[in-house]
């Protein structure tokens, strides 16, 4: 589903990402342990197309990212992936519902997907905080900047899910989290992926979380661009 | 669109920059259009001074000073034209109507202009409209002053007020012609030209107040040549006792007026022709007081013949004793006596029958009785307005006039001396453009800087917007469209605030300041330089957008703290 092949990344000529093989099945829920520093961020934003390779190739669902254009590629994440950030998900100025549903903003496919499902964007994005867990009515009318961080992650999560598409990738999802929030939150979203059959990349530094995961890789043990790095920072 | 959505929430976020910014730039759009309106108002208030007038003739010289002078009322202004040249003007085939301007006089700080009745026939501003009147009446009398509308307010005038012309221009300097005073018989209505600002009065009494008639042909029979209060008194005194006493005041004079009637006479004669020896022979030594009377008579009507002089000399002669009661009296009675004794003056007497009916409660001093009868026109006047029979006229009118023979003279279009003069103020109207322009570029730099300022804040939120699909060109997209968003947002309200404030100053501006306003829809200049800060503001934010561009490039979705 999801193939990386001699992947080369490099900033500046210094090599951020070097990955000789990277497969990911469907439906797969990867842990992917990865240090600040051992290029996380940067593989992100490769499998998100925003960065492109300067060697090597991804493919995901079968579409080879390096032949589509960067805009083409932009179209591509909405449509196929989506993404949970570490904290400060959400955009401030706009409302609780219009947040979960801007993806559909840059994704005719997924607005589609949720049109099929729901009435409308906003009764799909209710039924999704519903199945997280956010049922309190007086939440749609707060403003997303006094909502709990928890909630936040958890808006983030429907989002994210909104018009299901193929994979989400999340970055650190639960650090902004205290430990039985954390627990309640990866259950959750486990459970939601499993539901739609969505393929989840979870990346964190927090290795106490990979038990919780089918499949696990460290990044710094696939990234060689990284052991350079290390290799040239201990001399 | 949608990412215009997005922008207009994004601002609507940010209430309180958002409204700094759109404040600024709507301040700067009001400050500029003003300008702009206050320009082209000035300018049509300026080219409105003066309309239907096709030339205007003045002494040789700039014609700037002259348009200045004439229309205007402004810088000094020498009196050299004849007044014979008018006469002939006048009648000059091509010449529809000529109106005769004299200047040189002042009323606190506002300018006299002595012209004649047609002035208000044919002079127009703006759109060909004539002087109003806002109250009284224009009439004929030598001494009815009509005020202009600002006169008026400022001064606190009404009708029947007495106004004193003081020589020359200045509030403090100059001679008061206090002899004559005149009385306001019409306020005109706002014209906003420089009239609001004048007195209007007879040019037979502008050349009165300017002839040195002082114990020289001042004096009317049975008169005293005492100064002017006295003489007012004795004559108030007189018209109100019996006719006795009034003989006797008369009695007491005699001898003297007699001898100044002789004199003037004997000088007059030496001036024009000798027919007049005889008549003067014959009639001196009887009725002297009574030569004078004849004598201003010879001077209004040079062609009178010497038989008319025998035959108006008899009739006086037997009219005598009537004539000399009454004729230092009430004009009415003198009229009668001068109707009766000279069938050619029936304009005088017309003229004097008028002054009578509105000027019976008045009191009037010597000068102006003396002036009354001798009516006498200004030798010479500072320009004079003429409308031509045809519009084809003007230049060949204009260069006869410029090559006239008997005097140095030049013509005027009004239309185009106004443009030249105009001319004189495209310094200060470039100046004011380049500060309004300035103006604008801070009220944009503020918005350039503002939005600069939140481009670190916001970029988290640029890796959001990347992560859910967001294009590096919707994320520049975002930003211009702000930006566009405020300014627009700006001009809108620039626009209303121009309105608000144009509503709010007409009244006070017109009636403060005798300039108005017209209120109008937005030119089309006005609305191509508010298209050009529309633009600006898009090129300007073309900086954040392209910083948040390379942001959002670098970025990814990687958020940035």
């Amino acid at each position: 589903m999801i193939k990386l092949t001699n992947l080369t990344f490099a900033w500046h000529q210094q090599a951020i990402i070097e990955i000789e093989a990277l497969h990911i099945e469907k439906g797969q829920h990867l842990f992917i342990e990865g240090p600040s520093g051992s290029g996380k961020s940067t593989l992100l934003n490769l499998l998100g197309g925003v960065l492109t390779p300067q060697q090597g190739s991804i493919s995901i669902l079968g579409e080879s990212l390096q032949q589509l254009s960067s805009s083409q590629k932009d179209s591509f994440r909405s449509n196929h992936i989506g993404f949970i950030f570490q904290q400060f998900n959400l955009i401030p100025y706009l409302s609780l519902l219009d947040n979960i549903t801007l993806p559909c903003t840059f994704s005719a496919l997924r607005k589609a997907k949720v049109l099929k499902r729901s009435k409308c964007l906003n009764t799909e994005a209710i039924r999704l905080l519903a199945a997280l867990g956010l049922t309190d009515p007086a939440l749609l009318q707060r403003n997303v900047n006094q909502l709990s961080v928890g909630q936040q992650q958890r808006v983030a999560v429907a989002r994210a899910m909104l018009g299901s598409p193929e994979i989400i990738i999340a970055d650190e999802p639960t650090s902004a989290l205290d430990e039985n929030h954390r627990q309640a939150f990866i259950e959750i979203l486990f459970e939601e992926c499993k539901k739609e059959d969505i393929t989840l990349i979870f990346v964190s530094h927090d290795t106490s979380l990979k038990n919780h995961f089918d499949y696990h890789i460290s990044l710094p043990e696939i990234n060689k661009a990284n052991a350079n790095l290390v290799t040239q920072e201990a001399i | 669109m949608a990412i215009l959505s997005l922008a207009f929430k994004s601002l609507l976020n940010r209430k309180l920059t958002f409204f700094i910014t759109l404040f600024s730039i709507a301040i700067s759009v009001t400050l500029l259009l003003s300008v702009q309106t206050l320009k082209t108002e000035t300018n049509s208030s300026f080219m409105k001074s003066i309309s239907g007038t096709d030339l205007i003739i003045g002494s040789r010289g700039a014609s700037s000073q002259l348009l200045l002078s004439s229309v205007f009322h402004i810088g000094q202004s020498t009196n050299t034209i004849q007044y014979a040249t008018y006469q002939e003007i006048q009648k000059s085939p091509a010449v529809e109507w000529a109106v005769p301007i004299s200047l040189g006089d002042s009323h606190q700080g506002y300018t006299v202009m002595a012209t004649d009745l047609s002035f208000f026939d044919h002079f127009s501003y703006a759109n060909k409209q004539h002087l109003k009147v806002h109250s009284g009446k224009i009439d004929g009398d030598m001494f009815a002053v009509v005020i202009g509308a600002e006169v008026a307010n400022k001064l606190n005038y009404a009708i029947g007020d007495e106004v004193i012309v003081t020589h020359g221009g200045g509030e403090i300097e100059g001679h008061h012609h206090d002899n004559i005073p005149f009385y306001i018989s019409a306020i005109l209505a706002p014209s906003f030209t420089a009239i609001d600002q004048t007195l209007i009065i007879s040019l037979e009494a502008m050349a009165a107040m300017h002839t040195d008639n002082h114990g020289h042909f001042g004096v009317l029979p049975g008169e005293e040549t005492l100064a002017t209060d006295q003489s007012h008194e004795h004559h108030d005194e007189a018209k109100h006792d019996e006719h006795e006493h009034h003989d006797e005041a008369t009695h007491k004079e005699h001898e003297h007026h007699d001898e100044v009637a002789h004199q003037e006479h004997e000088n007059h004669d030496e001036a024009t022709n000798e027919e007049h020896e005889h008549h003067d022979e014959a009639t001196h030594q009887e009725h002297e007081h009574h030569d004078e009377v004849a004598h201003q008579e010879h001077e209004h009507h040079d062609e009178a013949t010497h038989e008319e002089h025998e035959h108006h000399d008899e009739a006086t002669h037997q009219e005598h004793e009537h004539h000399d009661e009454v004729a230092h009296q009430e004009h009415e009675h003198h009229d009668e006596a001068t109707h009766e004794g000279h069938e050619h003056d029936e304009a005088t007497h017309e003229g004097h029958e008028h002054d009578d009916q509105i000027h019976s409660e008045h009191r009037e001093t010597q000068d102006q009785r003396v002036a009354r009868l001798l009516k006498i026109k200004p030798e010479k006047i500072n320009a004079i307005f003429v409308g031509l029979t045809s519009p084809q006229a003007i230049l060949g009118m204009q260069s006869y006039i410029n090559n006239y023979p008997k005097e140095p003279l030049s013509a005027i279009i009004p239309a185009v001396a106004l443009q030249e003069l105009w001319q004189f103020f495209s310094l200060a109207e470039i100046a004011l453009n380049i500060v309004t322009v300035f103006v604008v570029l801070v009220g944009l730099l503020g918005m350039l800087s503002i939005i600069l300022m939140s481009l670190n804040e916001r970029r988290r939120e640029m890796a959001i917007l990347r992560s859910v699909g967001a294009r590096p060109a919707h994320i520049f997209g975002l930003i211009i469209g702000e930006a566009g968003f405020v300014c627009f947002a700006g001009i809108v309200l620039g626009v209303a605030l121009l309105y608000l404030l144009l509503a709010v100053l007409q009244a006070p501006l017109a009636s403060y300041y005798g300039f108005y306003i017209d209120i109008n829809m937005l030119t089309s200049n006005d609305l191509l330089i508010l298209t050009v800060i529309q633009g600006s503001a898009l090129l300007i934010a073309l900086i954040p957008g392209w910083l948040i561009y390379k942001y959002s490039l670098s970025d990814g979705m990687s958020i940035k703290f």
